[in-house]
């Protein structure tokens, strides 16, 4: 028992109202158990204290000694006393307040830490400025603290106060009314609080009005967006704010509801691009956001770039304008939409388009943007107009020519049937010496006339160059169409006329076996035409070939043709004519631009007179007959000498090209099927140098240079290099397989290692010169993958949705053979009826009955463990697409235009990179494969290996053996980056590990590899490379005795060399094309398991 | 009186069917003369080929023409038959995962006198000299090749291990067995030990011409709607590997071509005979239409 507080604190209380004694009374034997007597005297003196300040600070006092009992269970008697002088202060101040306060405090005490007590008490005192109005302000704050407390960090309690605080200033029924909001709006906030505070905080200056406005409206628009982003966008509001718009809350319900539109990662793009108009107009922000949604439901977020950036330079240049742009009230606004949205993407329709190019040409066709094309930097250099380089075929990025989708696919179409058209109606597979079907041949024997007419005119500086070219034998003409194209003095004339010529012949075997696109591709012509320069307008020799060109575009009619050579363009007409058949091929084509040629050459090329063009035509000018040809060229020969020499005439110039016909470089193709088939022969035949390649590449009369002779050189050194790379051929100076790690260098100093941190773990090394291993040589440091993002992973699938399908197709077919009845078993499930009644038929034959008469489920289930062990080294970040473009972040740019166009490119690097790396195929791979291996439900692991130096072999775990698939899985496989070197053996000895302890059937260790092994002193005096092969070997055959079958798939096409004597009779396969990785790689999982 | 118009239709015992009349078959190759010299010599026939390329008709078309008196065919008493009296019934079955042996061979059945034995269709094609076509082989159960091993060998017995005794088979007696490479796993590959028992003669879909020919004789279409859908046909074919389980085959292009000769339009004929029977998935079937749109107006 503790002794009783003396009597004078009760005759001190006795003075008061009765109702303060009764409460003393009340809580003292509470108070008892908590506090000692000296304690609970100082407890007794502060309620004194507290009902004497005022006149009505009794009701204080009377509170005071209610919760007292409550609040001492959670607090120490310092922090006690210290929370009773605060309602001692309040109660100096306000009875009123000192009641709220202490009415929340036993609900308080337990969630804040005893020093913010005062902070807390503060802060309602913050808000009493002494008026009634104020006192109900802060004594609704009390009310409400204990809310605000549980679930919001203190700082966050004191900013909302601060604008309380503000608020109250302009209307105090406004403050009541928001604080009632925040109690319940802001706990429900996340990271976001701290942003959407600080916005109203500054709304609280300017516009007050809207602050109860956003605060209702904030829950229900917030959760609409992503949380990474909600901070942003709320930042965006308080600038918009601080700047002085108005509306703010409006701004929010627009924005919000613009954003929630779009995808989170497209929600940060737009929150770039409102950032950016800030700095432009911020009142054009709203404007922007109002109207994003009404234009993002006509164009696509990609379009939605250039919409912008039309807009933010219409700002620049004029604000009133820029501002009605971005609202949609202006016509560049309302046009640049209606393009755009009848506009279309070629990453839309890619994959239609491809199956369709396949099936067209029998080949394995990919479909590519143009702009890779012309990255690679091989010859090709137009980005927006088609061509294919015989594998592929390359489609402009975006087609806008009409007003609509269908039309504008329509356009996709009838481009790539022509493109395809090269390569069905076998414009590539030009061959010199193969007859024309419906023309007498004649380049064998020009050509021996060439041979033999040269050294005749080794004068001139032309020739000159053709008895180089001779001297140098058959290797000058390394493709069909060089040679051919040789027979030329003026070889762009001829190129040029092949090309017109192939295309028209193409063009026509387009109409008549593809019927269905002719009305197309005849709209697309008609439009061709429109383009082209007049006739009557040109030099006599560029005028023919437009002539000639015109015809190819199905213009037969009302054509003008100079008088004077009325002939000539008969015969050109007839010549045409015999290309328009179904039976004619490329030689044909070859054959015609040489009688062609032989005629234009032959006409100066001089502008005629308006008066001697008539216009004439030409759509049945009679069979071509080689005799009236021959009479022709006679005639032009004898004019040609009897007028004797007349100056050269304007030099020629090329026609412009025809868009949807795109690039045709035939030259460039044959150049690369050859360089890629003399790679695959290695040794047979000379092979093509470098230099050989670029004194091609020189006289190709298909690259146009019209840069200064010395830069010229260089673009052709680097179109060589390319060119190879593209080829597959090592450049020079490479080693093959040699991905490009750190240098080796020795390192077969030191001695045996120690694993001493967890996960760690060390291995032996197969020493193949000393035929014995190194012991404890190697640490595998084990590490889990970190998570990204899941969206790589689902785009994978989404892009290779119909290979999916099919992988799953051949998996699941394996399926049913687990599940399937057996009958005819001496034992099962059940009675086989058919079976029994055979058997009681044979007992009653007095035959011997079959006693197999049971069926069961097929129990043999697969029982398959496999563990795949993913070569992350630095090679695999090698491009596989050559031109890697690097975007300097650092250097942003200020100008807004500018910026968009960086951004825009900083984030197609991030987001959809161009080029494709072997570490990208890689993972896509991977993603497919487990789609295919979920599906049978086979026990699987899937590892990533690195390091540098034996020391710190990096093991990464991207799914653990025992690990089941999920969302952090796919979260891990996007961050599947190259890193170091590959010291394989470690990691197969470490990958085997986790395979031994599975207790499967058939257990199988599968790696995919980029190259050799290799790492810093992974070797035997750092230069013998087949120590690490070796050592690798070594493993693999280490996990073979383990009952575990090796496989080895490599993606370096280099690979046969060392892989043989690396995985020796153990499986392995070398992939020769590294697209084929995805679909690969599954399939030779199945063919391996079953 | 109201004569009663019932559905009309024959019934032939299994060994007893004949093909009449001529089915239509264009010979792409050698393989009438091929399948004619292996009848002759008793060698079995071993036909591989996709889906709908003709393997079925073709076996009819052999057992009509077979059995046509053109040739005169040497019994061994070496007397030469009257025309018209040379008969080879065409015996066809299907096979699937349940069919055992004894569906082949027979089996005794109970009834109320006690037991009967009932000759399964290969003892009939056997006793009859027929040619017996057994399609999709390799879907049957395993203990089927215990009859096909001591048939297609020089014995040319069949064991009726019910009964405990032994068939020897007509002299006019043929195997001929069908499969499909493409789409077997490898767990459902014939047996090395089986297949080198048959000669292979191997199907294709036919080139260009001459299927456009087929078409246009099966389906009554005009040589232009047979010659366009015969190139489709290819073009569609091209994308087997590339999502396509399987290309078109002739069979489906004779559809399209008949659905056509009824006043469907190109396309759509196209589109349900062929698109949307090789495949459900949206991005392949629109790419396929396309190629369809490119060729047909």
């Amino acid at each position: 028992m503790s002794t009783v507080p003396t009597p004078d604190i009760e005759k001190e209380l006795a003075k008061l109202p009765p109702a303060v004694l009764e409460s003393y009374k009340a809580a003292l034997p509470l108070m008892e158990s908590s506090f000692n007597a000296e304690e609970l005297l100082l407890w007794a003196k502060e309620g004194v204290a507290i009902a004497t300040q005022t006149v009505r600070s009794w009701e204080s006092a009377v509170e005071y000694h209610k919760v007292g009992p409550q609040v001492s269970k959670a607090l120490a008697f310092p922090s006690f006393m210290q929370w009773a002088r605060c309602g001692t202060y309040l109660s100096q101040d306000s009875p009123t307040l000192a009641v709220a306060f202490f009415h929340s405090s036993p609900s308080i005490v337990g969630n804040l830490r005893p020093q913010y007590i005062p902070r807390w008490a503060g802060l309602g005192r913050s808000l009493y400025k002494g008026t009634w109005k104020s006192s109900t302000l802060a004594a609704k704050f009390f009310e409400v603290s204990p809310d605000l407390i549980r679930s919001l960090p203190f700082w966050d309690v004191e900013v909302f106060v601060s604008l309380i605080e503000a608020l109250s200033y302009k209307s105090y029924d406004v403050a009541v009314e928001c604080l009632a909001l925040g109690k319940d709006v802001l706990p429900a906030m996340g990271r976001e609080r701290e942003a959407f505070l600080s916005m109203t905080r500054s709304l609280a200056e300017g516009s007050w009005r809207e602050v109860k406005t956003c605060l209702e409206l904030a829950p229900r628009t917030l959760q609409q967006l992503e949380d990474a982003q909600t901070g942003r966008f709320l930042k965006l509001g308080e600038r918009l704010a601080k700047m002085g718009l108005r509306d703010t809350a409006r701004f929010l319900a627009d924005g919000t509801q613009a954003l929630a539109q779009v995808t989170p990662s497209a929600q940060g793009h737009i929150l770039d691009l409102s950032e950016l108009l800030i700095s432009v107009a911020p009142e054009a922000v709203p404007a922007f956001l109002k109207s994003l949604e009404n234009v993002l439901g006509r164009i696509t977020l990609n379009q939605l770039d250039t919409w912008f950036q039309q807009g933010a330079q219409l700002l620049k240049e004029n604000r009133e304008s820029g501002i009605a742009f971005f609202k949609v009230e202006s016509n560049t606004s309302e046009a640049l939409l209606e393009t755009l949205s009848s506009s279309l993407e070629l990453e839309r329709v890619k994959g239609v388009i491809r199956l369709y190019c396949r099936a067209l040409s029998g080949s394995p066709i990919e479909v590519m943007n143009t702009k890779e094309l012309v990255r690679k930097n091989i010859g090709w250099v137009d980005e927006d107009t088609a061509s294919t380089d015989g594998t592929k075929v390359f489609l402009p990025p975006v087609v806008d020519h009409y007003l609509s989708k269908d039309e504008n696919f329509a356009w996709f179409k009838v481009v790539s049937t022509h493109q395809v058209g090269h390569l069905e109606f076998g414009s590539f597979q030009f061959q010199f010496e193969k007859p024309a079907a419906l023309f007498e041949n004649r380049r064998i024997a020009l050509e021996q006339q060439r041979g033999i007419a040269v050294p005749e005119q080794a004068v001139e500086p032309m020739a000159a160059e053709h008895a180089e070219a001779a001297s140098e034998g058959q290797t000058q003409s390394f493709t069909d169409i060089g040679r051919f194209l040789h027979l030329f003095d003026n070889r762009k004339l001829a190129f040029d006329l092949f090309t017109v010529l192939e295309d028209c012949r193409l063009d026509y075997r387009v109409r008549v076996e593809y019927p269905g696109i002719r009305t197309a591709a005849e709209k697309v012509q008609i439009e061709a035409r429109k383009g082209r320069p007049n006739i009557e307008e040109l030099p006599l020799q560029e005028a023919l070939v437009e002539l000639l060109l015109h015809m190819s575009l199905e213009q037969f009619t009302d054509l003008p043709v100079p008088v004077e050579h009325r002939e000539v363009a008969e015969m050109l007409a007839r010549i045409l004519h015999t290309l328009r058949n179904e039976s004619a091929n490329v030689e044909d084509t070859s054959e015609a631009t040489l009688r062609a040629y032989e005629l234009i050459s032959r006409l100066q090329n001089e502008e005629q007179p308006e008066d001697q063009w008539e216009p004439e035509d030409l759509d049945d000018p009679g069979e071509f007959s080689e005799e009236d040809y021959q009479n022709l060229v006679d005639k032009l020969q004898a004019g040609q000498e009897e007028a004797g020499d007349q100056g050269e005439g304007e030099p020629y110039d090329s026609p412009e090209p025809v868009d949807y016909r795109g690039d045709f470089k035939p030259e460039m193709v044959q150049l690369l099927s050859k360089l890629q088939s003399d790679k695959n022969q290695q040794g047979d035949g000379p092979q093509l140098t470098k230099e050989q390649l670029e004194q091609l590449l020189q006289e190709s009369a298909e690259l146009e240079l019209d840069a200064e002779q010395g830069d010229a050189n260089q673009n052709m050194s680097q179109f060589a290099q390319n060119l190879m790379k593209e080829a597959g051929v090592p450049p020079p100076n490479a080693q093959p397989g040699q991905g490009y790690g750190p240098q080796l260098h020795d390192d077969d100093q030191g001695g045996e290692l120690e694993a001493k941190e967890p996960r760690t773990y060390v291995y032996d090394e197969w020493d193949f010169r000393a035929g014995d291993y190194k012991p404890r040589w190697c640490i595998v440091k084990e590490k889990t993958l970190e998570e990204g993002e899941h969206s790589f992973y689902n785009e994978s699938l989404r892009n290779y949705s119909s290979l999916l399908a099919h992988i799953k197709r051949q998996f699941e077919l394996i399926m049913p053979e687990s599940f399937r009845k057996i009958y005819r078993l001496i034992d099962g499930e059940d009675v086989d009826l058919n079976a029994a009644l055979e058997a009681v038929a044979d007992l009653r034959m007095g035959v011997s009955p079959d006693e197999k008469i049971y069926w069961r489920r097929n129990k043999i289930q697969r029982d398959v463990a496999v563990v795949f062990l993913l070569d992350m080294s630095a090679s695999t970040a090698e491009a596989i697409d050559e031109g890697r473009h690097t975007t300097d972040d650092r250097d942003a740019p200020d100008d807004p235009v500018e910026y968009m166009v960086w951004l825009r490119r900083r984030r197609e690097g991030l987001v959809r990179r161009h080029y494709k790396r072997i570490i990208d195929l890689e993972k896509e791979s991977i993603a497919l494969l487990i789609q295919a291996l979920e599906s049978i439900g086979d026990t699987y692991g899937i590892y990533g290996f690195s390091g540098y130096g034996r020391e710190n072999v990096e093991f990464y775990v991207i799914k653990d053996i025992a690990e089941s698939f999920g969302e952090k899985i796919k979260r891990r496989i996007d961050k599947i980056t190259p890193l170091h070197a590959t010291r394989m053996g470690a990691a197969i000895r470490h990958a085997i590990t986790k395979l031994e302890n599975q207790d499967a059937t058939t257990k199988i260790f599968f790696l995919i590899s980029d190259g050799r092994p290799q790492d810093r002193g992974y070797s035997r005096e750092g230069v013998e490379k087949e120590y690490a092969v070796h050592d690798t070997h070594m493993a693999l055959l280490e996990a073979k005795r383990k009952d575990i079958i090796p496989f080895c798939l490599t993606v370096d096409k280099a690979g046969h060399d060392y892989l043989k004597a690396m995985c020796g009779d153990m499986g392995y396969e070398v992939l020769g094309d590294i697209w084929a990785l995805p679909e690969r790689l599954p399939m030779l999982y199945r063919k391996l398991t079953f | 009186m109201v004569e009663a118009v019932g559905p009309e239709f024959k019934e032939y015992a299994i060994e007893e069917f004949l093909v009449r009349r001529e089915p239509y078959y264009r010979p792409v190759g050698d393989e009438v003369e091929l399948f004619t010299a292996a009848y002759h010599q008793h060698i079995p026939v071993l036909l591989k080929g996709p889906t709908g390329c003709g393997k079925t008709r073709f076996v009819e078309y052999m057992a009509w023409k077979l059995g046509r008196p053109v040739t005169t065919i040497r019994r061994n008493d070496q007397q030469e038959l009257r025309e018209g009296e040379v008969r080879v019934p065409l015996v066809t079955i299907a096979c699937h995962e349940d069919l055992t042996a004894s569906d082949l061979v027979g089996r005794y059945l109970l009834d109320a006198e006690g037991t009967r034995w009932i000759d399964g269709p290969m003892t009939r094609a056997v006793k009859t000299g027929a040619i017996l076509y057994l399609d999709e082989v390799v879907e049957a159960r395993k203990d089927t090749t215990v009859l096909i091993h001591p048939l297609t060998d020089h014995r040319r017995i069949l064991p009726v291990e019910k009964r405990g005794t032994i068939i020897e088979a007509d002299d006019r007696f043929l195997l001929c067995i069908s499969y499909n490479p493409h789409y077997q796993s490898a767990l459902k590959d014939l047996k090395q030990s089986t297949r080198q028992r048959f000669i292979s003669v191997e199907f294709n879909y036919p080139p260009r011409e001459i299927e456009a020919e087929i078409i246009a004789k099966e389906s009554g279409c005009s040589p232009a709607q047979a010659d366009a859908l015969s190139k489709f046909g290819e073009k569609v074919r091209n994308l087997r590997e590339h999502g396509l389980q399987e290309g078109a085959s002739t069979r489906l292009l004779i559809y399209a071509g008949r659905l056509m000769t009824q006043g469907i339009p190109a396309r759509r004929a196209c589109q349900v005979a062929i698109v949307w029977t090789l495949t459900d998935e949206p991005e392949l079937q629109r790419s396929v239409e396309e190629v369809a749109s490119s060729i047909f107006e």
